[in-house]
C-alpha cells in the first residue's frame, strides 16, 4: 500500500503540465482560498490515477484479462523512467516538436501571407475560393500516402503534411477575419488621414487576429494527428514511432507512456498558444467570466 | 471653409434615395440635418465625407470638388467605431500620428484632446471598459485631434440613455462654443436639433423639405422662448402628410 502512495504522487507529478492549463484561468483569491481552490483542481486527476491504479492492481490479482493490457500508472512510471534512461524519449519528443514545429511555422506563415495577398487582390481571390471549397473538405491524412509516393519517407513529407493541415483553418480563417471588419473602422481611419496602406497594417490586421488565431487553434489540434499518423506510416523516429515500435515488440506499456507523452506535448503546445493570445488580445473583455460576477 | 452642397442626387439600384439636394453651410455654423429613419440623411453625410460619390450634381468644399475621405472632414458615428485594439490615449493619437507627426509629440496632442473632453484620466484604458457616453467622448476628441475643418456627426448620441443624452449635448455645445470647429450634425430627434443648432435642415422622403433657423439665444433649454413654438412648427412639417402615407 505504502509503495502505491509514492508512485502516485510520482503520476502526479508528471500530469503536472496538463493541469496548469485548466488552472491558469482561474482567479487568484487570498492565500489560503488559492490553496484550497488548487486541492480542489487537483481531486479529479488524483482520483482518476488512484481509479486506475487500484483497478489494475485488482486485475493482476484475478485475471479478469490479461494485466499485460492495463499497466498500472506504478508500472508505467518504473518502465518510462527506464525507457527514459536509454534516451529514446527524448529523442523522439525532439523529433516530434522539431516536425510540428516547422510545419505548423511554415503553413502558417504561408496561410497568412496568402490571406493579406487574396485580402489585397480580388483576381487572386476569384481564382483561390473555388480552389479552396473544392480541397477544404478533404481530410489531410487521407493525402499522407500520396505525399510518401511523391516525396518518399523523409522528414519533408511529413513537415508538409503538418503544414498543409495548419494552412487550409489558418487561410480561411483570416481570409474570413479580413472580410469582416467593420467599416465605420475603415471609414474613421480615412476620415482621420490614414493611407491605404495604413489602413491595412493598423485596422485591418489587428483587426483580423482573433479570427487568425481561432484557425491557429483548428490546425493545432488537426496537426497533432497528422505528426502522429505520419510518424506511424514510415518513420524512424518520433512519438508515433514509439507507438508503433512498441505495438511490434507487444511492449503495451511503452504505448501508453507514448500516449502520455503526446498528451503533455499538445497541452504544452496549446498552452503556448493561449499565452500567445491572451498577451495580443489583452485589449479584449468579456466571456462569462465578465458576464456574470459569482455570489460568494 | 465653405461647404457647398449643389443639386445632388443618389441612387442605390432603382432606387432614388436623395434629388436635388441643395444645402451650403458657412465657416463654424453648426448644422442639424433631420428627419425619419430612411429618409437619407446617413447617405448624404457620407457623400459629405467621401466615402460614396453623388451620381448627380456636386459637392464642394472650399471650391474643391470632393474626391473621397480626408482629414479636413471628421467624422463621428453612432456606434463610435473606436479601435478596440488601441488604448484610448492611442485611438486619439491615431489622426496625428498617421499624418506624420512623431509618436511623443501625437501623444502629447491626445492627452489635450482628451482633456477637453474631460476624459484625461482615462488615457491608459481600452474602449471596451468605457460607458457609453466616455466613448463617444473619445470618437469626438479623436475626430477634433486631426483639426478637421468640419466635424460630421452621423447620429452620434442615438445610442445613449437620455440622461446621458442630456449631458452629451450641452458637452458638444460647450466644446462648440470654446473651438467653433464647423459641424453638421444628423438626427431624428426633433429636440436635439432645436438644442444644438443655428439652422435645421429638415429631409423627408429624399429632398431637403425646409431649413430653419433657431436664433434662439443660448444657453437653450425647453423653457427658452420660442423652443416650444420651433419644435411645434418642425413637428407639424414632418408629421403632415405622414397620415396620408399610412393610409
Ligand atoms: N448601400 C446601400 N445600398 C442600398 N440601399 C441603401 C444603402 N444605404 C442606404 N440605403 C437605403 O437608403 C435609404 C436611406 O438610408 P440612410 O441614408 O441610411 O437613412 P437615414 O440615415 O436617414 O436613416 C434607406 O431606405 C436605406 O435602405
Ligand atoms: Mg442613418
Amino acid at each position: 500500500m505504502n509503495e502505491i502512495q509514492t508512485t502516485l504522487s510520482k503520476t502526479g507529478e508528471a500530469a503536472a503540465p496538463a493541469l496548469q492549463l485548466n488552472t491558469v484561468r482561474k482567479r487568484k483569491g487570498t492565500g489560503l482560498q488559492s490553496t484550497m481552490g488548487m486541492i480542489k483542481n487537483v481531486i479529479p486527476y488524483v482520483l482518476f490515477f488512484v481509479v486506475w491504479e487500484l483497478f489494475s492492481q485488482l486485475n493482476g490479482r484475478i485475471q479478469m484479462f490479461n494485466p499485460l493490457f492495463l499497466p498500472a500508472p506504478s508500472l508505467l512510471v518504473h518502465d518510462g523512467w527506464e525507457l527514459a534512461q536509454t534516451g529514446i524519449i527524448t529523442d523522439s519528443l525532439l523529433a516530434s516538436s522539431m516536425r510540428i514545429f516547422f510545419g505548423f511555422a511554415c503553413g502558417a506563415t504561408v496561410a497568412v501571407l496568402l490571406a493579406v495577398l487574396m485580402s489585397k487582390f480580388s483576381m487572386l481571390e476569384r481564382w483561390m475560393s473555388p480552389f479552396l471549397t473544392l480541397v477544404s473538405p478533404i481530410p489531410s491524412l487521407a493525402l499522407l500516402p500520396l505525399f510518401i509516393i511523391w516525396f518518399g519517407i523523409g522528414e519533408f513529407p511529413k513537415v508538409l503534411l503538418i503544414a498543409w493541415t495548419t494552412f487550409v483553418p489558418v487561410l480561411v480563417n483570416t481570409v474570413e477575419g479580413f472580410k469582416s471588419v467593420p467599416s465605420t473602422l475603415i471609414r474613421s481611419a480615412l476620415s482621420l488621414g490614414a493611407s491605404q496602406r495604413q489602413v491595412f497594417t493598423r485596422i485591418m490586421i489587428p483587426s483580423a487576429i482573433p479570427n487568425l488565431l481561432i484557425g491557429a487553434q483548428i490546425s493545432l489540434g488537426l496537426s497533432f494527428s497528422a505528426l502522429i499518423v505520419s510518424e506511424m506510416m514510415g518513420a524512424d523516429s518520433g512519438l508515433g514511432y514509439l507507438i508503433v515500435d512498441a505495438r511490434n515488440y507487444f511492449k503495451v506499456t511503452n504505448m501508453f507512456v507514448a500516449i502520455i507523452l503526446i498528451g503533455i506535448e499538445y497541452s504544452l503546445f496549446a498552452l503556448l498558444l493561449k499565452l500567445l493570445e491572451r498577451k495580443v488580445l489583452a485589449w479584449r473583455r468579456g466571456g462569462i467570466g465578465e458576464a456574470v460576477e459569482k455570489v460568494r | 471653409m465653405k461647404l457647398i452642397v449643389e443639386k445632388v442626387r443618389k441612387n442605390f439600384g432603382e432606387r432614388t434615395i436623395l434629388q436635388d439636394v441643395d444645402l451650403t453651410i458657412h465657416e463654424n455654423e453648426f448644422i442639424c440635418i433631420l428627419g425619419h429613419s430612411g429618409c437619407g440623411k446617413s447617405t448624404l453625410l457620407n457623400m459629405v465625407a467621401g466615402y460614396i460619390f453623388p451620381d448627380e450634381g456636386e459637392i464642394k468644399i472650399n471650391g474643391e470638388k470632393i474626391q473621397g475621405p480626408s482629414r479636413q472632414r471628421g467624422m463621428v458615428f453612432q456606434d463610435h467605431a473606436l479601435f478596440p485594439w488601441c488604448t484610448v490615449l492611442e485611438n486619439v493619437a491615431f489622426g496625428p500620428e498617421v499624418q506624420g507627426m512623431p509618436k511623443k509629440q501625437a501623444r502629447e496632442t491626445a492627452r489635450e484632446f482628451l482633456g477637453l473632453v474631460g476624459l484625461e484620466a482615462y488615457g491608459a484604458h481600452y474602449p471596451a471598459e468605457l460607458s457609453g457616453g466616455m466613448k463617444q467622448r473619445v470618437g469626438i476628441a479623436r475626430a477634433l485631434a486631426s483639426h478637421p475643418d468640419i466635424l460630421l456627426m452621423d447620429e452620434p448620441f442615438g445610442a445613449l440613455d437620455i440622461l446621458t443624452r442630456d449631458m452629451m449635448q450641452r458637452e458638444l455645445r460647450r466644446l462648440y462654443e470654446k473651438l467653433h470647429t464647423t459641424i453638421l450634425f444628423v438626427t431624428h430627434s426633433i429636440s436635439e436639433a432645436v438644442y444644438l443648432a443655428d439652422r435645421v435642415v429638415v429631409m423627408k422622403h429624399g429632398v431637403v423639405a425646409e431649413v430653419f433657423e433657431i436664433g434662439i439665444q443660448h444657453p437653450r433649454s425647453f423653457d427658452s422662448p420660442g423652443f416650444a413654438d420651433m419644435m411645434a412648427r418642425i413637428e407639424r412639417l414632418l408629421m403632415e402628410d405622414e397620415e396620408e402615407v399610412i393610409v
